[in-house]
């Protein structure tokens, strides 16, 4: 009896609905791009080879990367690399008890999406 | 997490010796990556010649290894740490764990291929 009346506890998961604190964002995006980076790796370790094959391999990589698709997946890739090095550095110095009080936590939340959008600015300035 | 706030649940090192590699393997990677960026951004390159020729010098192909090695590692850990924490039947977390280091241990083999066989 008492275990039924536990089962019908108001159980409250709806993600879309619970607000998560600007730390954790942070935090799961590390996580996710961190997957993702993993994903990109064969495609990223193909490109290599196929650039180092010959000439005309290289001519086709580097043509490839300049059309917009291209450059749209290589924009992507850019952030999520960046990304998960600006909440990386975020984690390593929180490691070593930099940033921990929660104002200067929430502070450098923020500044790895900044700093993750400026590089994503700057690469689409450069391309 | 802090230093300081690890705590042993099993053996006295149990888990320690990943929570260090994923840091080591991460200043590696941070400061390869930066060194490529103000590389490529000091001197680009632009055609097929100067990338092989770059790419072929014994240095950089070492730094390249050691960069592979670094990444599979740390990927490891940070995947081992997700699957922990999403992944509860032990059999889907086992299963997922062997295709991950496979699939991670094939990476590095192709690697090692394409840097060992770059001046051929």
């Amino acid at each position: 009896m008492e275990m039924d009346k536990n089962k019908n506890r108001p159980v409250y998961l709806n993600l879309f609905q619970i607000r998560l604190p600007v730390g954790g964002v942070a935090s799961i995006l590390h996580r996710i791009t961190g997957a993702v980076l993993v994903l990109l790796l064969p495609f990223a370790i193909y490109m290599l080879q196929r650039s180092l094959q010959d000439p005309a391999a290289f001519a086709d990589i580097v043509a490839r990367l300049g059309t917009p698709f291209g450059r749209f997946i290589l924009l992507v890739s850019v952030w999520i690399f960046a990304q998960h090095f600006f909440s990386g550095v975020r984690h390593l110095l929180q490691d070593i008890d930099i940033g921990l009080e929660k104002t200067a936590a929430r502070r450098s939340a923020w500044l790895t999406f900044v700093g993750s959008g400026l590089v994503v600015i700057l690469t689409g300035l450069c391309l | 997490m802090p230093v300081r706030h690890l705590r042993p649940t099993s053996s006295a090192h149990a888990g320690l010796v990943e929570w260090l590699l994923q840091r080591v393997s991460s200043l590696y990677m941070a400061g390869f990556v930066v060194y490529l960026i103000l590389r490529f951004a000091a001197s680009p390159v632009s055609d097929y010649a100067a990338w092989k020729s770059w790419f072929a010098g014994g240095v950089v192909r070492l730094a390249c290894a050691l960069f592979i090695l670094s990444l599979l590692v740390h990927a490891w850990v940070g995947l081992r740490s997700i699957y922990m924490d999403y992944l509860h039947p032990l059999w889907l977390r086992f299963g997922i764990s062997l295709l991950t280091a496979f699939g991670l241990l094939a990476l590095g083999l192709w690697s090692a291929e394409i840097l060992l066989t770059v001046n051929s």
